[in-house]
């Protein structure tokens, strides 16, 4: 539908910065200037068997990043909005969504989630070069990484209603998303491969990368970039009705800071850096028949997290500070949707964290090990058309908590619709 | 940094490629129809949409930005039948050369007049206009010689070849087009599946007396096709669906108004135009009435 909207070339004014490096034979006949609008509208019925705190506790199962309870220094970052699904309904971000092309040269693309209460959040907000040669793209300013597999999708673009907590313990419920760079290579051979590497900001992700509040004692950060990705995907061609993607990224964040215990008698920080490893892979079978029925869309991934970190600040212990906090934890998901009927929609999901999820110190006293969570879930969708669609979604949980482990099930209606069109989705 | 990496990487590339063909890359059997016809030997040709799928509901494949990464041209149907696939796929196949606005990027729907432009409604429907021309003989025959222009453009060394095969190719459809009205002048009518055959029944004058669809993009329900059964009572016709959708809504229908049910794809087999000759054959000998 046409959309009469202001001009976006002021989106793009980051990307004057990079015009010395592109030839200028950009011609400007026949454009689609006009950016496209969409808003997409996402509510959820939520309730488990733990009268509704259930979602909330799969961000704080037992593990590295939860270990001392809350550590998410960086809540304060987020405008005061709350991931978890409460019990009843929630109105879950709204996105809007504004994409199109700037001059022949630039796409621009803007994502704002707006909370149930008003506030708004920049998701993305990034500028992609379309014309440079040899295969090259570069992309600046806000946006998801392109590592892994789940990452760079929104939750519109989710087979299930929420996120899986391989990514939401590890990197947070958006994945990792900064501000910065990004530079792909996608060489002209015979199968599909594309290179990528990112420079970004490192400081205000959820899980990794981030800069604690209160950090007056620590060391000062190294100056940014502090976060660096690179991956890589190759594909082989296996005809129209089958498709393989392989990946692999690894993600290197210096100046990695944490508060524990803020306001109490051991606060204590620690800095350090941190490394991200993970392999996806992705198999989708088109089955030729008439609005999805009989296609096949199954997804993988593995992620491990190791943080070399130093006790650089404590409140009441001054004998610990220079002593080593070596973390690491993985996780994983094992996803596949099958068009049952034509706009149905089954899909089952295994998810797991914490296979490995350990803290090591110099002395036996600080080593800790920490469980396992996994959960299997099972969701059926009814695109109703291409713009709405309707999911059920069921989950049992065995979760490992501070001092405990809890077994609980889960379960979720979803309305999910767009307003209007937005860019085609990737692979 | 970044410009060490840059050098980097430039180091890297392989040699240019010098290939005698100019690659092109066409969305559907139909415009790599035009593309064989005009092109002839100068072209080499991958299309990314096999002809037994709707090419809607495709989604961008590795394969296609690979194929569309080497392409010099690609020529796509437009006003948004591509739309969910096509636009991430140029972008991301990271061509400078076939990006929107560049001559390697052919849209047909540009050259066009279209129908229904600027029909909003329910469902999946083309604010840009129907793209469903490619059964149209009339149209077809228009985009030959834009697309020699373009591959000119692209190719000044072929341009009198170009323009040659456009021109035979113009002649081979119109031979055929006085003879195709000729078979279905009394054709009863027919009731489709999707509004895909807009053009042919536009071009042909043959009734259209129903979808099956009761909103474009929304699969037949039975209340639908008890209406239809009932606003039809009586007449005669025909009932003409793509092999990929059910067959339960047409049979319905078909055993109500005791119809004859005919599959016809709406692209195809080879994308050629003979291939496409036979296309139209097919689709004209389904709606020429039976005796």
């Amino acid at each position: 539908m046409p959309q009469t909207l202001p001009d976006p070339r002021s989106v793009a004014l980051v990307a004057t910065a990079l015009l010395p490096l592109l030839p200028i034979s950009a011609q400007a006949n026949d454009l689609p200037m006009n950016p496209k609008l969409s808003v997409i509208l996402d509510g959820v019925y939520y309730d488990d068997s733990l009268d509704g705190s259930g979602d909330a506790m799969l961000g704080e199962t037992a593990g590295i990043f939860a270990a001392h309870g809350h550590d998410h220094e960086d809540e304060g970052d987020h405008g005061g909005h709350e991931h978890g699904l409460e019990q009843g309904f929630n109105l879950r971000h709204t996105e809007v969504v504004l994409s199109g092309s700037v001059d022949g040269m630039f796409d621009a693309r803007l994502n704002v989630a707006i909370s149930d209460e008003g506030d708004v959040e920049l998701e993305e907000a990034f500028v992609a070069s379309t014309g440079l040669p040899a295969g090259l793209r570069i992309k600046a300013g806000k946006f998801y990484s392109g590592i892994g597999y789940a990452n760079e999708k929104h939750p519109h673009d989710w087979d299930f209603v929420d996120q899986n907590i391989a990514y939401r313990t590890l990197l947070g419920d958006h994945g990792l998303s900064d501000t910065g760079l990004q530079l792909t290579w996608l060489p002209a051979w015979d199968h599909y491969t594309l290179f990528g590497i990112e420079a970004f900001q490192g400081d205000k992700n959820e899980r990794l990368g981030t800069e604690a509040e209160h950090a007056d004692d620590l060391p000062d950060r190294d100056k940014a970039p502090r976060l660096w990705t690179a991956f890589a995907k190759w594909s082989t061609d296996l005809g129209h009705d089958h498709a393989l993607q392989l990946g692999a990224s690894a993600a290197f964040f210096r100046s990695h800071q944490e508060m524990h215990h803020h306001g109490e008698m051991d606060e204590h920080g620690l800095d350090g850096d941190a490394r991200l490893y993970g392999v996806d892979a992705v198999y989708k079978y088109d089955s030729g028949q008439a609005y999805g029925q009989g296609d096949w869309r199954i997804s993988g991934e593995y992620l491990w997290v190791d943080k070399n970190l130093e006790v650089a600040h404590h409140e009441s212990n001054q004998g610990v500070i220079g002593e080593a906090r070596d973390f690491s934890e993985d996780g994983l998901y094992v996803q596949a949707t099958y068009g049952i009927a034509p706009r149905w929609e089954v899909g089952l999901r295994y998810d797991a964290v914490g296979f490995t999820n350990e803290k090591r110190g110099p002395r036996p006293a600080v080593n800790t090990d920490y469980d396992e969570s996994e959960r299997w879930t099972a969701a059926a969708t009814w695109h109703i058309s291409e713009t709405s669609r309707i999911r059920a979604q069921v989950a049992q949980v065995s979760g490992a908590f501070d001092d405990h482990r809890e077994d609980y099930t889960q379960f979720y209606l979803q309305y999910q619709m767009s307003l209007g069109a937005h860019g085609a989705h990737n692979f | 940094m970044l410009k060490r990496l840059l050098i980097t990487l430039a180091f890297l590339l392989p040699g240019s490629l010098h290939a005698a063909d100019l690659r092109v890359v066409a969305t559907t059997n139909s415009m790599g129809a035009l593309a064989t016809a005009v092109g002839g030997e100068r072209i080499s040709l991958t299309v990314l949409a096999p002809p037994d799928r709707d090419a809607h509901f495709l989604q961008a494949r590795p394969s296609m930005m690979r194929d569309l990464r080497r392409a010099d041209l690609v020529i796509a149907v437009g006003a948004e039948l591509e739309a969910g696939w096509l636009p991430v796929a140029v972008k991301r196949a990271a061509n400078r050369d076939i990006q929107p606005g560049q001559p390697g990027h052919f849209e047909a729907a540009e050259h066009l007049e279209l129908l229904d432009v600027g029909e909003s409604g329910a469902g999946h429907t083309h604010a840009s206009g129907n793209p469903h021309f490619n059964l149209d003989p009339r149209r077809m025959r228009t985009l030959l010689p834009a697309l020699a222009e373009r591959l000119a453009d692209i190719d000044p060394a072929g341009a009198s070849v170009y323009e040659a095969n456009a021109a035979a190719a113009v002649a081979r459809v119109e031979a055929r087009m006085s003879e195709w009205q000729t078979k279905v002048a009394e054709a009863p009518g027919a009731v489709f599946h999707h509004a895909d055959t807009r053009y042919l029944m536009d071009w042909l004058d043959v009734p259209t007396l129903g979808y099956l669809e009761p909103v474009p993009g929304v699969p037949p329900t039975a209340r639908h096709i008890r209406e239809l059964a009932e606003s039809l009572d009586g007449r005669d016709g025909v009932i003409i669906h793509a092999p990929y959708y059910s067959e339960s809504g047409p049979g319905k229908l078909a055993d109500a108004l005791g119809w004859p049910i005919e599959q016809r794809h709406t692209e195809p087999s080879e994308p050629t135009l003979a291939g496409w000759l036979d296309l139209i054959d097919g689709w004209v000998d389904a709606l020429a009435p039976r005796n």
